[in-house]
């Protein structure tokens, strides 16, 4: 069965802008897009700086979300609705002409944030403010569809993991079309306070400097905020009606390391497996690879293992494939790393450029690959891949191609 | 029994159109007694609920939800005549409306 799976819709809200042109004009130039927080107060805290996505999001969203939804919906549910609204007017799509049973919506969720940072939380709504389901439920709604509608949790891979069960869905012939991705933010006191207990913050509240990955300096990562959609189709249905196709998604490999609920496992070895199984589900040799997008967390232990695994899978090779790190400009978007990281990965295919890793300025002797410091890089991409690991052992490496 | 007067029923109707313009954002003269809830003003169940309580408040109704809901099953509420109509229902007959 010669089923292809291409991407037919894009759009990211992230720190740097709030859609896809802007984003990504930013994210090439290498620009910072983590700064003091103001989203919450942040005195007493260890970390106070983060990749918020900007306060103009209150104002665009309004263009967007209705009062009734307003009420019933926290910002994090409203960025990734907005997200999705944008990514279907842009892919051209019409569901009147399509059959939506053959279309759904999965979404990668760690939670609706629906904590202490929300603006004027009362019990009122709460229930539906805080279903984790909600972002794909509106989603759904918006358009009518009558395919299924679910979110995915495994933490900081979840809408990687999203994607790759998008794609099953429309190789098995059942589905047209699925719209993934999804949304998150931990810019909150409770989670800021949970993950500087579990020393895995950065520290540095220099926004220069903090967001560091494969740097010797780095100390941890910087939280970020954002919402990413991706649009698949089948490419029956895409060349049908004549879309735009950003890439393909060639396949994907999601794995568990089964050994630790926090630390990746020993030199990078399950990294290593997840991302040999998803070129060999992909039908793609590790030689076809140009570009990698790298979890690049900016943490001691998942740089290196990384590092340590894309040796062992390319080899010499290694030393001559661009590596780079999206969380060095937004930070860490947990649920959302994944399709957004995904989004510049396909991008980089779709415009022939590989953006860089920021704040890359001191060399680690152990970290010596090439990972595009500080300024992007004009180069024509055929294939790339985008890591995505979580605590829980939850590995996932979506493989992208460009169409032809 | 006894909270209707000759002026319940506009004095319903007007919270209840005002209650959907408001939360629907539309003008209030788009709404008609045979405008969907659903359809037309793209509404959901909850608000049914938010008016109850609200009618609850006003006329100091002694009405069980499950009541409510039990004549809700039979009659189901689709436009806001039938709205309109059976909040009136609730307010002449508390309740006793699950026996109508």
């Amino acid at each position: 069965m010669n089923n292809r799976i291409l991407i037919t819709g894009l759009n990211m809200i992230t720190s740097l802008g709030l859609d896809l042109e802007s984003s990504w004009a930013n994210i090439v130039a290498g620009k910072n897009g983590v700064k003091p927080i103001s989203l919450i107060d942040t005195e007493g805290l260890q970390t106070r700086i983060a990749g918020q996505v900007p306060d103009s999001f209150e104002a665009y969203s309004a263009g967007f979300v209705k009062k009734r939804m307003a009420d019933q919906t926290t910002r994090v549910t409203k960025m990734c609705y907005v997200c999705a609204r944008e990514a279907v007017r842009k892919s051209l799509i019409e569901f009147d002409n399509f059959d939506r049973q053959r279309c759904a919506v999965v979404l990668g969720v760690v939670n609706t944030a629906n904590n202490s940072a929300e603006k004027g939380t009362t019990s009122k709504n709460r229930i539906l403010k805080g279903m984790n389901n909600a972002m794909s439920a509106w989603i759904s709604l918006e358009y009518k569809l009558l395919g299924p509608n679910f979110t995915v949790t495994s933490a900081c891979a979840s809408s990687a993991y999203a994607i790759g069960i998008g794609y099953d869905m429309i190789r098995s012939g059942a589905f047209d079309i699925v719209i993934t991705g999804g949304a998150d933010s931990l810019i909150n006191r409770e989670d800021i306070e949970g993950f500087n207990e579990l020393y895995a913050l950065s520290v540095n509240n220099d926004p220069g400097k903090a967001s560091a990955p494969f740097s010797a300096d780095r100390d941890g990562f910087v939280i970020g905020e954002g919402a990413g959609i991706m649009i698949l189709e089948s490419e029956k249905s895409a060349l049908r009606r004549n879309a735009k196709v950003y890439a393909e998604l060639a396949g994907y490999s999601l794995t568990s390391e089964g050994y630790n609920i926090m630390a990746p496992m020993k030199d990078g070895e399950g990294i290593c497996h997840t991302i040999m199984s998803a070129l060999k589900n992909s039908a793609v040799k590790p030689e076809e690879v140009d570009y990698i997008n790298a979890h690049g967390t900016s943490t001691m232990l998942n740089d290196l293992y990384e590092t340590m695994a894309i040796k062992k899978v390319f080899g010499e090779r290694a030393y001559r494939i661009p590596v780079s790190s999206t969380k060095s400009m937004i930070g860490h978007t947990v649920g959302a790393a994944g399709v957004i990281e995904g989004i510049v990965t396909v991008m980089s295919i779709a415009d022939g450029v590989i953006p860089p890793t920021i704040n890359l300025k001191k060399n680690d002797q152990e970290l010596d690959l090439d990972y595009v410091p500080n300024v992007a890089r004009r180069m024509d991409v055929n294939c790339a891949i985008s890591n995505s690991f979580a605590f829980g052992g939850h590995n996932a490496t979506l493989v992208f191609k460009k169409y032809m | 029994m006894g909270k209707i007067n000759e002026n319940t029923r506009s004095e319903v109707k007007e919270i209840v159109y005002k209650f959907f313009s408001e939360e629907c954002e539309v003008d209030v003269s788009t709404i008609s007694e045979n405008t969907n809830i659903i359809t037309d003003l793209e509404g959901d169940s909850l608000m049914f609920l938010e008016l109850i309580e609200i009618f609850k408040k006003k006329y100091s109704l002694n009405i069980e939800l499950k009541t409510i809901a039990k004549y809700i099953i039979r009659h189901p509420v689709e436009t806001i005549g039938q709205l309109v109509d059976t909040q009136m229902l609730m307010i002449e007959h508390e309740n006793n409306l699950v026996n109508l």
